[in-house]
């Protein structure tokens, strides 16, 4: 059961899709229970997956050693004429790396589905692609071989449009057309670097099956076969190019001589081919970052998107952003990142006080939350830029506690929405005499999300401050001013929450319409559901931040080791 | 003693030439079919429908088996009649691709929708069928003359195709198409005899030829090659070549219009390609058809921005296809032959799909321009779904096999600039991937329309034929199986051997 735990998790949202697609329409009340209940057997199996990773495991994030949960079948395996023949596999496992955002995904994706109930118009659509999003996304985090990667990254996009030019606002199709275009632009840049990459690497276990020599691997391993391969006794067409993403982070896997290995001397545009490739990498990461100045996307698609998809896309979909870049750009080009790690930091810090101060600019409820999306992310670009340790943890931490704020934040604005079809700050006052429970919850949400102690958010930021500050005597990847003017996105929150806050809910109560009081009610048992556990995982990751770390410590640290090791 | 000597070499000839017919059998199972069409036209006056359509659709049938009984048992390569056609496996895959066009082209035929029927004359079959054997001569013919003859036999079965079914529009483009289209022919016949006069021959399957060309100044001989690669991208419908294809896409039946858009341009490739790759270096062809694929791919997707008519749209998209398919030629390496012939089944399909599920909406809506679609998704939702994967192939994203066959285009297109670090390499990368991104800004046009829009006219859910289901399905369905499974066409395409 356990062994291929990963593949159900993945595909068993896929069936659920197939399901409602395939059911009648006359059992069309029955697709947002079937809807709930996969998901809900996915969070169980990914609970038990988690249960059972072992974060005490250690071993370089470049090797299989410290994957767990693991599943490898060759996909298919193609002879390119000249190119050689090249192989894609179905890999998928977890570690470090990637079990905290697996785990985030599924509970955002399961609140999202209760945010979804009441859904109306056109049901078999809205649920099959919403289904299909989920098993996209969570393939997303778990796949390991660039082509099945780039496969589910790619394939997020077309559920997404959907659902945003189907169920979103009045200017929906602008905004899904613009989501669309932007991750479009993005992807292309991965593809490039994905063609380059996999024509630079070899699969030496398939590469000595091939020359039938086998032995000679199982006995000296890689080297042994690199050797084989610049001496020629390996011919060209024997080599297997891989799409394997452990060996392209690892330096003995590149063939000799190729575009992309370390030794390259390989110019595109005058640069060094590897700088090149990163940049490509880290470009299309931040444009789902978002960060600046590729974010404005994001508004717009908030905006306009329904509330579950706003959930889904602030909680999940930005973190694919993150996620890919530790696992690609970073792991494949870790000298790169280095040489540019000051211009990340630099968008990060940039990014926090942009987006901070947009945010205290916005009139409208969601669009303020989508700009205080852009100002966090901001702080896991930075704690990668750090590349130390504590600014990877938080990065990876920022990420998961921001995927529960910003679903927390976007479902409070939708409350509202739902109620008077009205989201600017400007036509409610003293909400919190009408609407007491709310009021709390909302006060929750904006707390944490401006990172008060005691909330997920905190932790994050703090380490991503920590491992700032700490970066520059420790491997100076970054100047110690970037978190000092950092500091002040801090205060930039605090500011545009607590003047929300102070507007919208306290004072005299009052709206602009009068026939919004009636329908002014507070909270529904639904939207308890959806709350209560966001709240107290929120708070049980501000108190109890070790249950995350244990998980992901060993693999942030190989993972910073291996940055270290190539920047000596 | 001589005139028997002569005798002896005219029976030598006639039974060389009895015997390469036997070679010719896909072709004759054409020639003969179109006979028996015009017959039955002649004999029956009624009814004649179900017997044409019968008859068209056997001898496409019979044509594959014969080309499927000569890939499995021929695997060299052959020269026939007197040196003016080459058979090799290349041709048989092309001509077993071309068949299977054919098939389509006739499915969608009978499809119910506005406009004439196909099948209520002989005429316009016959003429179908000569088309056929045009394409099926092209990608065989290794002499300039047959070339031309073989180009002409397509041009001429075209223009006849676009005008004969009545219409004022219809007659419009026929007219453009043939002007626009005896220009070309002439500038490539030209182009020809300044060959035959540099080399004294037009024989290509004689290395003779490629060899005398290397002795020829660079300025008159480019000007020899561009004009004959001028008729070639007037089949190809690439950028300068182009300007017919938008109003004869638009205005001939959806049936032939699937057919122009895939067998010419595949058949022209061919041509391309066993003309190009061999020059000598003086000619910088890589840099020629480089300049031509980034203009076909830029123009052809920028225009397609604009259009009002999924006809239309369709055509100026063939014209970026055009640039894709080129790639593969100017990549030279077998990387890029098989990713071209890839790229040119895909190809095949892909547009064969999108033609298929246009005519359904015609004969929903009576129209193909994008207001018909508008709401067409909630009413038929199936229809919907193929046509959003279709265009998600043509975009190129996965997971179709549109996007496997990019995937390898511009691995190949890589490799070319990793071994000839020519920067028009990286230019046709970038362009290309550019390309890909501005593409799907149109080709989203469709579902936008058919799921975003809403309908003006009532509600009503359309009864969808389970036909058009089926053969929806059909033809789709390649386009995920091999994304999830290229090696399947890909270990078919291994084993051509590219002889030149």
């Amino acid at each position: 059961m356990t062994g291929h735990l990963l593949t159900y998790i993945i595909f068993l949202p896929l069936l659920g899709a197939l399901l409602v697609a395939l059911l009648p329409q006359r059992l069309a009340n029955s697709y947002r229970l079937i809807n709930l209940v996969t998901l809900g057997i996915t969070l169980v199996l990914t609970i038990v997956a988690v249960s059972i990773f072992d974060g005490s495991v250690v071993g370089p994030t470049n090797t299989e050693e410290a994957l767990q949960l693991t599943e490898k079948a060759e996909w298919f395996s193609v002879n390119l004429g000249s190119l050689g023949r090249f192989s894609v596999d179905y890999f998928v496992a977890t570690d470090g790396l990637s079990i905290s955002l697996l785990l985030l995904a599924v509970i955002v994706l399961f609140i999202g589905a209760i945010a979804s109930w009441k859904i109306k118009k056109k049901r078999k659509g809205y649920f099959a692609l919403y289904l299909l999003l989920s098993s996209s996304v969570l393939g997303c985090f778990v796949a390991l071989d660039f082509f099945l990667f780039y496969l589910f990254f790619e394939f997020m996009l077309l559920p997404m449009y959907f659902l945003i030019g189907i169920w979103g606002g009045p200017r929906k199709e602008y905004a899904a057309i613009k989501f669309f275009i932007y991750t479009l632009v993005g992807s292309i840049l991965i593809l490039v670097v994905m063609i380059g990459l996999y024509n630079s690497v070899y699969d030496p276990l398939k590469t000595a099956e091939e020359a039938g020599m086998i032995e000679l691997f199982n006995q000296s391993g890689v080297e042994a076969i690199s050797q084989a391969i610049e001496t020629g006794q390996i011919k060209d067409s024997q080599v297997v190019k891989s799409f394997n993403m452990l060996y392209m982070a690892n330096d003995a896997n590149y063939l000799p001589g190729s575009f992309l290995s370390k030794e390259s001397l390989a110019q595109v545009f005058g640069q060094s081919a590897r700088w090149m490739a990163f940049l490509a990498l880290l470009i299309g990461f931040a444009i789902k970052l978002p960060a600046f100045p590729f974010h404005t996307w994001l508004p717009d698609a908030h905006v306009e998107a329904p509330t579950p998809v706003s959930v889904v896309l602030a909680g999940i979909l930005l973190k694919v952003g993150g996620y890919g870049m530790i696992r690609t750009a970073f792991s494949f080009f870790p000298d790169s990142a280095y040489h540019y790690s000051w211009l990340i930091g630099f968008f990060g810090v940039f990014s926090i006080l942009y987006g901070a101060l947009n945010a205290l600019a916005q009139y409208d409820l969601k669009k303020l939350i989508a700009y205080s999306s852009v100002s966090h992310m901001g702080f896991v670009l930075l704690g990668l830029a750090a590349m130390t340790v504590e600014g990877v943890t938080g990065a990876i931490y920022q990420m998961f506690s921001h995927g529960l704020i910003s679903a927390m934040l976007f479902l409070v604005a939708g409350v509202i929405y739902d109620r008077t079809h009205d989201r600017l700050i400007e036509n409610y006052g003293g909400l919190a005499h009408q609407l007491p429970k709310y009021t709390v919850v909302v006060a929750i949400a904006f707390f944490a999300s401006l990172g008060l102690p005691g909330f997920s958010g905190f932790i994050a930021e703090l380490m991503v401050f920590i491992g700032a500050f700490k970066s520059a005597s420790f491997i100076g990847a970054i100047p110690m001013w970037m978190p000092v003017v950092a500091t002040l996105g801090l205060v930039l929150a605090a500011g545009y929450y607590l003047w929300t806050l102070q507007r919208m809910f306290f004072g005299k109560y009052w709206v602009k319409d009068t026939s919004w009081h009636e329908h002014l009610k507070d909270l529904t048992l639904r939207e308890y559901l959806m709350f209560i556990p966001l709240a107290i995982l929120i708070i049980w990751f501000g108190i109890f931040p070790g249950t995350l770390i244990d998980l992901i410590n060993n693999s942030v640290e190989s993972f910073t080791q291996l940055m270290v090791q190539s920047v000596k | 003693m001589l005139q028997s000597n002569s005798a002896d070499a005219l029976t030598d000839q006639l039974s060389q030439l009895t015997g390469d017919v036997w070679q010719l059998a896909p072709e004759l199972s054409l020639v003969v079919s179109m006979l028996l069409l015009l017959g039955y036209d002649l004999l029956f006056k009624k009814h004649k429908e179900i017997g044409l359509a019968a008859i068209a659709f056997c001898g496409l049938f019979a044509t594959g088996v014969v080309l499927s009984v000569q890939w499995t048992q021929f695997d060299s390569s052959q020269l026939l009649m007197n040196n003016l056609l080459r058979l090799d496996q290349l041709a048989i895959f092309l001509k077993l691709l071309f068949c299977l066009g054919g098939i389509l082209g006739l499915v969608i035929a009978t499809r119910k929708g506005k406009g004439p029927n196909l099948f209520h004359s002989g005429e316009s079959l016959v003429i179908l069928y000569g088309l056929l054997l045009g394409v099926f001569l092209m990608s065989m013919a290794v002499n300039l003359l047959m070339v031309y003859l073989a180009i002409e036999l397509v041009s001429i079965c075209s223009y006849l195709l676009t005008a004969l079914l009545k219409g004022k529009q219809r007659s419009e483009a026929a007219l453009k198409y043939l002007l626009f289209g005896a220009v070309a022919s002439a500038v490539m016949l030209y182009g020809i005899s300044w060959l035959y006069g540099f080399t004294g021959s037009l024989d290509l399957s004689n290395p003779a030829f490629f060899v005398a060309l290397t002795d020829i100044p660079v300025l008159p001989l480019s000007m020899a090659l561009i004009m004959t690669l001028g008729g070639f991208l007037f089949k190809l419908g690439a950028v300068p070549f182009h300007i017919w294809s938008p109003d004869v896409y638009q205005a001939a039946p959806t049936s032939v219009v699937a057919v122009f858009s895939t067998l010419p341009k595949l058949a022209a490739l061919v041509l391309v390609f066993r003309v190009f790759t061999l020059l000598p270096p003086v000619f910088d062809w890589q840099l020629v058809l480089g300049v031509v694929a980034i203009a076909s791919m830029t123009f052809g997707n920028f225009s397609a921005l604009w259009q009002k008519d999924a006809k239309r749209m369709l055509a100026y998209s063939s014209i970026a296809h055009a640039g894709f398919l080129l790639l593969g030629i100017i990549a030279n390496s077998s990387a890029g032959q098989l990713s071209l012939l890839f790229y040119g089944a895909i190809y095949l399909v892909m547009n064969f799909g999108a033609f298929l599920l246009i005519k359904q909406v015609e004969g929903a809506t009576g129209s193909a321009a994008f207001e018909s679609f508008k709401g067409l998704g909630s009413r038929m939702p199936y229809l919907g779904v193929l046509f959003v994967i279709v265009m998600i192939a043509l975009t190129g994203l996965p997971p179709t096999a549109g996007f496997t066959a990019k995937l390898y285009v511009f691995s190949a297109i890589w490799e070319g600039w990793q071994l000839h670090e020519q920067p028009i390499f990286l230019w046709l990368f970038i362009f290309g991937l550019l390309n890909t991104a501005l593409a799907l800004f149109y080709y989203l046009k469709i579902p936008y329309y058919l799921f975003f829009k809403t309908s003006d006219q009532p509600v009503g859910l359309n009864h969808v034929q389970t036909f058009n289901k089926v053969w929806g399905t059909i033809v789709v369905l390649p386009l995920l199986l091999l994304f999830f499974r290229s090696e399947w066409l890909m270990n078919v395409l291994n084993n051509i051997s590219f002889v030149l």
